[in-house]
């Protein structure tokens, strides 16, 4: 594509914002805090910036959010201090590490030099156009046509964390949200790449191969996105489903949210540590063992892969669930300090105003041998369940309810007459133990904006799709 | 700050731009939070701010962190795209009757330190142990913050203020009675300082909500005179806002009209009020500079109109067809009702004292003594359900059953339905027990209620 209409996405041959910080400095400041055995200290710095084309007829029509900051944390046994600020600057960072200390020291904490690269050119309008434009044409090969509200951002955000003893690599990520408006709904996915040159590595071939990829990756994504507005369109006056108990196949869009919420939430340490010791859940038998669910954010698609997670500690390939059984929850540093189970590498943050807590990035669902048809089969009377809006877990009764927005019976293998929203409920533990077959193509996914605790990320998966056994449907 | 912000107007203005806007925000706020895990203590510098701009052709939106300069984190401003940006002009609002600004004069007290917020919650926690042997708390958090704001823009139209809000928030739990398991419950508070929540009153609060959830039974469906606390009718309010807040306001109130076109009982009255005298939000001006004042939505049973701003209104009162989402004529009264959830976020008509307004001499005990037979719902027990096509609703609820004035068992696992329509026209009587909870943005506001009609039903 290039050129004035490219979807210019996330380059990594950018200059990341703190590859010029003097993150020796840094750590040397925060080693004056960090004065007994356990303590644990660690500044992050934050760039975060979002592009928006809004939908039509939505003014400002072109808007620009940017923004950089420091916090600095101090971990002491059981308590917590963060001090945040909105600016990067040696004085905000030294009075931010007084305020963790809580001491007036007999000098000032030194405020080391905080060089970070400029902000690169803003963008043009035209730069994201072509996505909603696609979209549109992707609509109406479907041979469909109704009202849509299609707003389009570019999000980036660079990281770099600095502690004592460890100062990683700075980190990137960049991605793409679609969020439309709908008469029957609203609807939004999360694109992360839409890149044809982006492998991780620097851009290769030559400028019109990386432009054809490009442009494959805007369709892709549009094509996405079409099909499952398109299908709620057609479902838009199809009624509930009776409740009952049906065997549901969960395609791969629909699993990533139902592992998302049902797993990876379930497996949080402070959501374990609501009702117990977190250690407690290892060796629990949760699922069936063709059933095993990873984490691992360094295999996320290459714009949002990462080596290291919020707090700087190596991302490790976690298993959740090694053939249906708890191996190792979702830990950050703070939770897994004094435990000999417990592993760090999964703290994320949704901003330098929150603490990090213990989140999944990019879930894996290891792929069955069920074909597709294969799954339909096993599922005769039951749903097709394509998309699912959202998951709610209570942590303290194991209680978890997807939200539906519309699906397909299932009849005779095939995909039948449409069905309006309806949920999925039970316990975490018999959901998850309803598993009964495992597609075996995985797709590449955003599960979608996480808010657990009003704290807002993006989080993504590769899962095939799944075949459940007499869930519980019930209409909304 | 406005000298700031006015400098960076002329900033923008001088790139071309016919129309410009700039808004700038700082705060400072300390956060102490309990989780399972122990104590998070925290402390926040935020700043920020957001132009808008534009001209016939196009408008655009910058939006940074740090502080107002003529260009800052921008490096050069954004291309203008898409529609034509409107912004308010002085007087085009005319706040009729409204009382002039006067600032609180607590503005100025200082933030609360960490080991009195420690302390506070701290003392929730043990007073929650000590009413309620087994209950514990699951999170508990203090945040108590302030804020100055200011705003201008091309058209003339400026503000400054200051905001003061504290707010805790504590989730508790207790182990099941019968079922083992576990009945939640979640208290909060909003006022200017953090001093002045009673942690004690809280605890108070969270255990008796907690005790009804662990021993309450469902109902048999029935339909009776019902007590509601604030909490519950907040929560109704809540779900009335499409109602009460935009264009649409007008079409979804006249679908609740009964067929003598009574929209809601003479006992029902609810305002809008963005500088409420002692209001934790009050201000002289919302998120765009236009001045705030009271607004009445629901007078003593009629419907007068939805809470609008400037934007959605023409200015012969006629109103406007807008592009968005279709929005229907508006021919009411617009006041400055615009709300900014950061410096981040574009403004949005929205409530910021939205309440019913309470009668100054109905004592909440004598409500209670007048039922005979009835329920006096305390909480509500999760989201509820609004279908403005159906013209239906559903809440679930926690509550007592009451007979000769008196709780006689729990209720919990209940919920209490019926139309739209005969939740407005049922209410006999209101008391004057005024309580604000944080909801939508903003703060929806309610007395006890005490309504007919309604059916209530187990879950």
């Amino acid at each position: 594509m290039g050129g004035r209409h490219g979807l210019h996405v996330w380059e990594n041959s950018l200059p990341v914002a703190f590859e010029t910080l003097d993150t020796s400095a840094v750590a040397r400041t925060l080693s004056q805090i960090a004065d007994r055995p356990d303590d644990l200290a660690d500044a992050y710095f934050e760039r975060l910036e979002e592009v928006e084309l809004p939908a039509e007829g939505d003014p400002p029509g072109f808007r620009v959010r940017r923004e950089e900051g420091l916090a600095v944390r101090l971990v002491r046994g059981p308590e917590a201090w963060l001090a945040a600020r909105d600016t990067i600057a040696p004085e905000e960072l030294a009075d931010a590490v007084r305020q963790v200390a809580r001491a007036l020291p007999p000098a000032a904490y030194p405020a080391p030099h905080l060089a970070i690269e400029p902000w690169p050119a803003l963008p043009a309008p035209a730069e994201l156009a072509d996505l909603p434009l696609a979209v549109s044409r992707a609509i109406r090969s479907r041979h469909a046509a109704f009202p849509l509200r299609l707003a389009v951002r570019r999000h980036r955000r660079d990281v770099q964390v600095v502690s004592p003893t460890l100062v990683p690599a700075a980190e990137h990520e960049g991605f793409f949200s679609l969020a439309a408006e709908l008469p029957w709904g609203s609807w939004g996915m999360l694109a992360p790449d839409v890149s044809g040159a982006l492998d991780g590595s620097e851009p290769s071939g030559t400028a019109r191969g990386r432009a054809r990829g490009e442009e494959a990756a805007v369709v892709a994504v549009a094509e996405t996105a079409a099909e499952a507005l398109v299908e709620r369109f057609r479902c838009r006056q199809a009624p509930p489903p009776a409740a009952r108990r049906a065997a549901v196949v969960l395609g791969p869009h629909a699993a990533a949210v139902f592992l998302h919420e049902a797993v990876a939430h379930a497996l949080e340490v402070d959501t374990l540590g609501l009702t117990g010791r977190p250690e407690g859940a290892l060796g629990l038998a949760m699922g069936p063992e063709s059933l095993s669910v990873l984490d691992d954010p360094a295999t996320a698609p290459a714009s949002v892969r990462r080596r290291s997670d919020d707090e700087g500690s190596p991302v490790v390939r976690r298993w959740l669930l090694r053939q249906g059984t708890v191996e190792q929850p979702l830990a950050d540093r703070a939770w897994s300090r004094g435990s000999e189970v417990l592993e760090p590498g999964a703290g994320r943050r949704a901003s330098r105003h929150e603490p990090p807590g213990p989140r999944s990035s990019h879930l894996e669902l290891v792929p069955g041998d069920a074909t597709d048809q294969d799954l339909l089969d096993g599922a005769d009377a039951g749903l097709w369940v394509a998309e699912a809006d959202r998951g709610r877990l209570d942590p303290l009764s194991g209680r978890f309810v997807l939200e539906v927005p519309c699906a397909r019976r299932i009849r005779s293998g095939g995909k039948a007459d449409p069905i309006g929203r309806f949920v999925l409920v039970g316990t975490v533990a018999e959901l998850v133990e309803r598993v009964v077959a495992i597609g075996c193509e995985p797709v590449a996914t955003g599960a979608g904006w996480c808010a657990k605790g009003g704290r807002r990320l993006p989080v993504w998966a590769t899962a095939p799709a799944l075949l459940l056994d007499g869930v519980e449907v019930a209409p909304c | 700050m406005l000298s700031r912000a006015q400098e960076t107007l002329d900033a923008v203005a001088s790139r071309g731009f016919s129309r410009a806007e700039v808004y700038a925000k700082r705060g400072r706020s300390r956060l102490v939070e309990l989780t399972p895990r122990g104590t998070v203590a925290s402390v926040h510098r935020e700043e920020g701010w957001a132009v808008r701009a534009g001209d016939d052709r196009g408008s655009m939106m910058a939006a940074a962190t740090g502080e107002l300069p003529p260009v800052g984190g921008m490096g050069e401003w954004p291309e203008a795209d898409g529609d034509a940006l409107e912004l308010p002009a002085p007087g085009r609002v005319a706040p009729d009757g409204v009382a002039p600004w006067r600032a609180p004069a607590d503005l100025e007290a200082p933030l609360v330190g960490e080991r009195e917020a420690v302390q506070v919650l701290a003392v929730l926690a043990a007073t929650l142990e000590q009413e309620l042997p087994g209950a514990r708390l699951l999170r508990a958090t203090l945040a108590d913050g302030a804020s100055e704001v200011a705003v201008t823009n091309s058209l003339g139209l400026s503000a400054a203020y200051r905001h003061r809000v504290a707010h805790l928030r504590a989730e508790a739990a207790v182990p099941g009675a019968r079922t083992g398991r576990p009945a939640t419950a979640v208290v909060e508070d909003v006022v200017r300082e953090a001093r002045r929540i009673d942690p004690r009153a809280l605890a108070r609060r969270l255990a008796d909500r907690l005790s009804v959830g662990r021993d309450g039974r469902p109902p048999e469906r029935d339909r009776l005179p019902m007590l509601l606390a604030p909490a519950v009718v907040v929560r109704l309010l809540e779900g009335l806002l499409p109602l009460l807040v935009g264009p649409h306001g007008f079409e979804l109130a006249s679908r609740q009209e009964d067929r003598q076109g009574r929209f809601a009982s003479p006992h029902l009255t609810i305002r809008d009020d963005g500088r409420l005298e002692g209001g934790v939000l009050a201000a002289p001006a919302d998120g765009e500079g236009v001045p705030t004042g009271p607004v009445t939505l629901v007078d003593a049973g009629a419907f007068r109109q939805p809470l609008l701003a400037w934007s959605q209104c023409r200015q012969d009162g006629r109103g406007r067809v807008g592009k968005k989402g279709g929005e229907r004529p508006a021919r009411g009264r617009p006041i400055g009702c615009a709300r900014r959830a950061s410096w981040r976020d574009l403004p949005r008509p929205a409530p910021s004292h939205l309440y019913v307004a309470p009668d100054p001499e109905v004592a909440v005990r004598s409500l209670l003594a007048s039922l005979a037979r009835g329920v006096y719902l305390l909480d509500a027990d999760g989201a509820g359900r609004f279908d403005f096509r159906e013209g239906r609703f559903d809440l679930p609820v926690v509550g007592f059953a009451v007979a000769d004035g008196a709780a006689t068992r729990p209720l919990a696992g209940a919920r209490i339905t019926g139309a739209i329509g005969t939740l407005l026209r049922g209410i006999e009587e209101r008391g004057r027990d005024l309580t604000f909870l944080p909801a939508a943005g903003g703060l929806l506001g309610a007395p006890t209620l005490l309504v007919t009609d309604l059916e209530i039903v187990p879950r």
